[in-house]
C-alpha cells in the first residue's frame, strides 16, 4: 500500500450523486406539472422492483443475511474482550498463575477475589480465585497488567445467567488439561485483528 | 313465519338500541346504540325486498354516525358519564310521550282504515337499482336536485369555514426550502484538488 | 354460462358454502399472518419464522396458543362492554362481507360423497342483487371497530387511533364509491355474477377501465389499512394506535378481521376488475381465482414492503383533491362514452 492513497483525502466523495431537489412551485400550473410528473414517474415501482429483487437475491441466489445465532455464530475479534481464561504452561501442564496479585490490585472493579499460600516446595499455590462477573467492567487491565500471560480474555461472550450475579472459580477458566494442545496464546488487547490490512480505509475528511 | 320472526327481533332491537340512545348518559353507548340501531333499520328495508335502500341505509348511516363520533370524541370525554340538566323532566317525558303518541297515530291511522296503497308499486322484472333510479329521475326530480344543490352549498360554506390556510405546507413552500438551505448548486462536488 | 340450466340453489348447498367460507377463510386468515411474515423477512433477505415444524409452518399453531392463552386485560377505567365487543365488530363484519362474495365458481359436489353428493354449490352464499354495495357497506361498519376499540380503552393513544379511524373513513369512503361506478356503469347491475359474467367473454374490465382499478386499489389499501395508509395502528408514530390495550384472543380478532378484509378486496378486485372466475386459456376457473386472489394478497404484502406510510393529512390530499376528482372524471368520461 502505497503511500499515494492516503495523501487523496477525498476518497470517499467520489460516489455522490447530486440530487435533483427543485424549488417548491408557486405558482398554480407548476404546481400542477409537479403533480403529473410525480405521478407519472415510475418511481414507486422502483421501489416494489427493490425489494422483489432482494427477495430473489435471498431466495435464489443464496445472499439471504440472516446467521441462525444459537446455531452458528460469526467469528470476533482477537482483541474481543469477554470472560477470562487462565492458560497453562505449555511444558508442565501447570498453570501459568504465579499468585502476585497484580490483577487483585489493579481490579478497578473490585471483582476479582484471590487467597494464596505456600505450598510443600515453598512455591506460592493460588488456593482460591474468582472474578465476579456481575461486577466485572471487562476492561482488560487484569489481562494486561498479568506478568506471566495467565489471565487473558477468551472468546466465551454468552454469560447469561438465571441468578444476577454469576461468579466464576479458578476451575471453571483454567484450560482444561485435555484441551491443553488446543490452547491459543493471547494477542493480547493491543493486538490487530488478521484482517486488519483489509478494513484500513482513509478518513473520508477533505481538510 | 320467518319474515313475522324476522320482523319481531329487528323491530324490538331497533327499539331497544334507540331507548338506549335516548336514555344513556356515556356519549359512548349513545352513539353506539345509535349505529347499531341504524343497522338494524336497514334490516325492515330487507324484509321488505328493498335490498337497494337497505344497503344504502347501511352504507349512509354508517358514513353519518361516523362522523358524529368524529365531533363525540372532540367534545366528550368517552369513558366518563355526562351530567344533564334537566329543568323540568316530568314536563319533557309527557311532552315527548305526548308526541310519539300523535306520531303513531298519525302512521297507523290508514293501516288500521285500509285506506293505504303504493303510489309506485314494485314493477316485475326490475332491479331494486332500476327501480329507485326511476322514481328518483322522474317524480322526484325536483325535490332530488334541490337536495343536491342544498348539500353543494353545505359543502361550499364548510369548506369556506374551515378552508384558512389549508394550502398553507409545512414542508412544501419557500419557508421550508429556506429552512433546509436548498440552492440549486450546493451540492455540487469539487472533485480533485484538496 | 346459461343461467337456465344452473340446477336449483338449495339450502344445503348455502350451507356447505357458508362453512367453506368461515373454515377456509378464517384459515387463511390465520394463516396470512404467516405468510406475511415470511414474504416480508424474504424481502429484507431475513429467513422469518422457521423453528415450529417444517419451514415454520407450525408457527400459526404456537401464535395461536399462545394469543388463546395469555391474559385478556381490560383497562381500568375502559368502558368494558364497549372494549369486548369491538374486536368482535371487525371479525363479524368481515365474514359478512364475505358471505356475498363469490369466492369459487359453481360446482357440484361429488355424487360418492356421504350425504352431501350431488348438492349444487352456488358461488356467492347470500346473492343479492346489490352485492357490491352490500359488501362495501359491511367493509365500511367493519371500521367501527377500531373506533370503538380507541375510543373505550380511556388510552390517549386509542384516542387518537380512533380519531384516524373517522379521519381514514371520511377519506377513502368516497373514492372506494366512485371508483366501482364507472364499471357498474358499464356492466349494469351491481351483482358480482353479472360482473363476471360480462367478463367471460369479453376483455377483463381493468383494460377497460385502468384509472378506476387504480383508485379502486389504493382505496382498498386504506379500506384494509395496509401499510401506505395504516394510520391506525403506526407503531412508530401511536403505539399501536386502537389495539395498545388489547391483548390475547382479542386482539387477535382484530388480526383475523384484517386479513379476512385483504382476501375480501382480493376477491373484489379479481371479480370485479381482473375476469372473475372465468377460465383463462386452459388455465381452469378455481386455479384462476385462487391465482388472482393470492397476487392480490401477496401485491399488498409486497407494498408493505416496499413504500412508507402517508401522513394522516396527506392521505386526506390524496383523497379530496387528487382521487376523487381523477374518479368523477372516470365516470363523466364514461358515461359519454356509453352514451355515444
Amino acid at each position: 500500500m502505497s503511500l499515494e492513497q492516503f495523501k487523496d483525502r477525498n476518497v470517499g466523495t467520489q460516489n455522490y450523486v447530486k440530487l435533483d431537489l427543485e424549488h417548491t412551485p408557486t405558482e398554480g400550473w407548476c404546481k400542477f406539472k409537479q403533480v403529473v410528473k410525480r405521478t407519472f414517474q415510475p418511481e414507486l415501482f422502483q421501489g416494489l422492483g427493490v425489494t422483489l429483487r432482494e427477495m430473489i437475491n435471498a431466495l435464489f441466489r443464496n445472499k439471504m443475511h440472516t446467521t441462525k445465532y444459537p446455531f452458528e455464530k460469526l467469528p470476533i475479534s482477537p482483541r474481543y474482550r469477554a470472560v477470562h481464561d487462565m492458560l497453562r504452561l505449555m511444558e508442565s501442564g501447570n498453570y501459568r498463575c504465579i499468585g502476585c496479585g497484580l490483577c487483585e490490585k489493579i481490579c478497578i472493579s473490585d471483582c476479582i477475589a484471590m487467597e494464596t499460600k505456600y505450598d510443600e516446595n515453598q512455591r506460592k499455590e493460588v488456593s482460591e480465585y474468582t472474578i465476579n462477573f456481575g461486577r466485572c467492567i471487562f476492561c482488560g487491565y487484569c489481562a494486561e497488567v498479568c506478568p506471566e500471560l495467565a489471565i487473558v480474555h477468551g472468546g466465551r461472550f454468552e454469560n447469561a445467567s438465571e441468578q444476577r450475579a454469576g461468579f466464576s472459580l479458578f476451575e471453571d477458566m483454567l484450560t482444561p488439561m485435555d484441551q491443553l494442545n488446543q490452547q491459543q496464546e493471547y494477542a493480547g488487547f493491543g493486538a490487530i485483528s488478521p484482517n486488519a490490512d483489509e478494513n484500513i480505509k482513509s478518513t473520508p475528511l477533505a481538510y | 313465519m320467518y319474515e313475522s320472526i324476522a320482523f319481531y327481533v329487528f323491530a324490538i332491537s331497533t327499539t331497544i338500541l334507540f331507548l338506549i340512545t335516548v336514555m344513556s348518559k356515556n356519549v359512548l353507548y349513545a352513539m353506539t346504540a345509535l349505529a347499531a340501531g341504524m343497522v338494524m333499520i336497514s334490516g325492515f328495508f330487507f324484509l321488505l325486498g328493498a335490498d337497494f335502500l337497505g344497503v344504502v341505509q347501511l352504507v349512509v348511516y354508517v358514513g353519518a354516525v361516523m362522523a358524529l363520533y368524529a365531533f363525540g370524541m372532540m367534545f366528550f370525554d368517552a369513558t366518563k358519564d355526562i351530567k344533564e340538566k334537566h329543568q323540568n323532566p316530568a314536563l319533557v317525558f309527557l311532552l315527548g310521550g305526548l308526541m310519539a303518541l300523535v306520531f303513531v297515530v298519525m302512521f297507523s291511522a290508514p293501516i288500521i282504515g285500509d285506506n293505504i296503497k303504493a303510489f309506485y308499486p314494485v314493477i316485475e322484472g326490475v332491479g331494486n337499482a332500476q327501480a329507485v333510479g326511476m322514481v328518483l329521475f322522474t317524480k322526484y326530480l325536483v325535490p332530488f336536485e334541490v337536495a343536491g344543490l342544498l348539500l353543494l352549498v353545505a359543502m361550499i360554506a364548510g369548506i369556506i369555514l374551515a378552508g384558512k390556510k389549508m394550502d398553507y405546507s409545512l414542508t412544501e413552500s419557500e419557508a421550508a426550502d429556506e429552512e433546509m438551505k436548498i440552492e440549486p448548486n450546493s451540492i455540487e462536488i469539487q472533485k480533485g484538488d484538496a | 354460462m346459461d343461467a337456465t340450466m344452473l340446477p336449483e340453489v338449495t339450502a344445503a348447498g348455502v350451507i356447505v358454502k357458508a362453512v367453506i367460507i368461515l373454515a377456509v377463510i378464517a384459515a387463511i386468515a390465520g394463516f396470512g399472518t404467516y405468510i406475511e411474515r415470511k414474504i416480508l423477512a424474504f424481502m429484507q433477505r431475513r429467513l422469518g419464522p422457521t423453528h415450529v415444524g417444517p419451514f415454520g409452518l407450525l408457527q400459526l399453531a404456537a401464535d395461536g396458543i399462545k394469543l388463546f392463552t395469555k391474559e385478556d386485560i381490560i383497562p381500568q377505567h375502559a368502558n368494558k362492554f364497549i372494549f369486548a365487543i369491538a374486536p368482535v365488530i371487525t371479525a363479524a363484519t368481515a365474514f359478512i362481507a364475505l358471505a356475498a362474495v363469490p369466492v369459487f365458481p359453481d360446482f357440484t359436489i361429488w355424487e360418492w360423497v356421504p350425504f352431501l353428493g350431488g348438492v349444487f354449490v352456488p358461488s356467492i352464499a347470500a346473492d343479492i342483487n346489490v352485492g357490491i354495495l352490500f359488501v362495501l357497506g359491511m367493509m365500511a361498519s367493519g371500521l367501527y371497530g377500531p373506533l370503538l376499540a380507541g375510543m373505550a380503552q380511556a388510552n390517549k393513544w386509542g384516542i387518537i387511533g380512533s380519531a384516524r379511524t373517522a379521519i381514514q373513513f371520511l377519506s377513502y369512503e368516497v373514492v372506494t364509491g366512485l371508483s366501482i361506478l364507472a364499471p357498474i356503469m358499464i356492466v349494469g347491475s351491481l351483482s358480482f355474477v353479472d360482473f363476471n359474467n360480462y367478463q367471460t367473454d369479453g376483455l377483463w374490465m381493468v383494460v377497460y377501465q385502468p384509472v378506476a382499478f387504480i383508485l379502486f386499489i389504493i382505496a382498498g389499501f386504506a379500506e384494509t389499512n395496509r401499510t401506505p395508509f395504516d394510520l391506525l395502528e403506526h407503531e412508530a408514530e401511536i403505539i399501536s394506535g386502537y389495539v395498545t390495550e388489547y391483548s390475547g384472543m382479542r386482539w387477535g380478532l382484530f388480526f383475523i378481521g384484517e386479513y379476512a378484509n385483504m382476501i375480501t378486496i382480493g376477491i373484489i378486485a379479481s371479480v370485479v376488475f381482473l375476469g372473475g372466475y372465468n377460465d383463462f386459456w386452459f388455465i381452469p376457473a378455481w386455479i384462476m381465482i385462487i391465482l388472482k386472489i393470492a397476487f392480490s394478497f401477496f401485491f399488498m404484502l409486497w407494498v408493505r414492503a416496499s413504500w412508507p406510510h402517508v401522513r394522516p393529512d396527506q392521505l386526506m390530499w390524496l383523497c379530496w383533491k387528487v382521487l376523487m376528482p381523477l374518479a368523477v372524471i372516470n365516470i363523466l368520461i364514461t358515461g359519454l362514452v356509453i352514451m355515444i
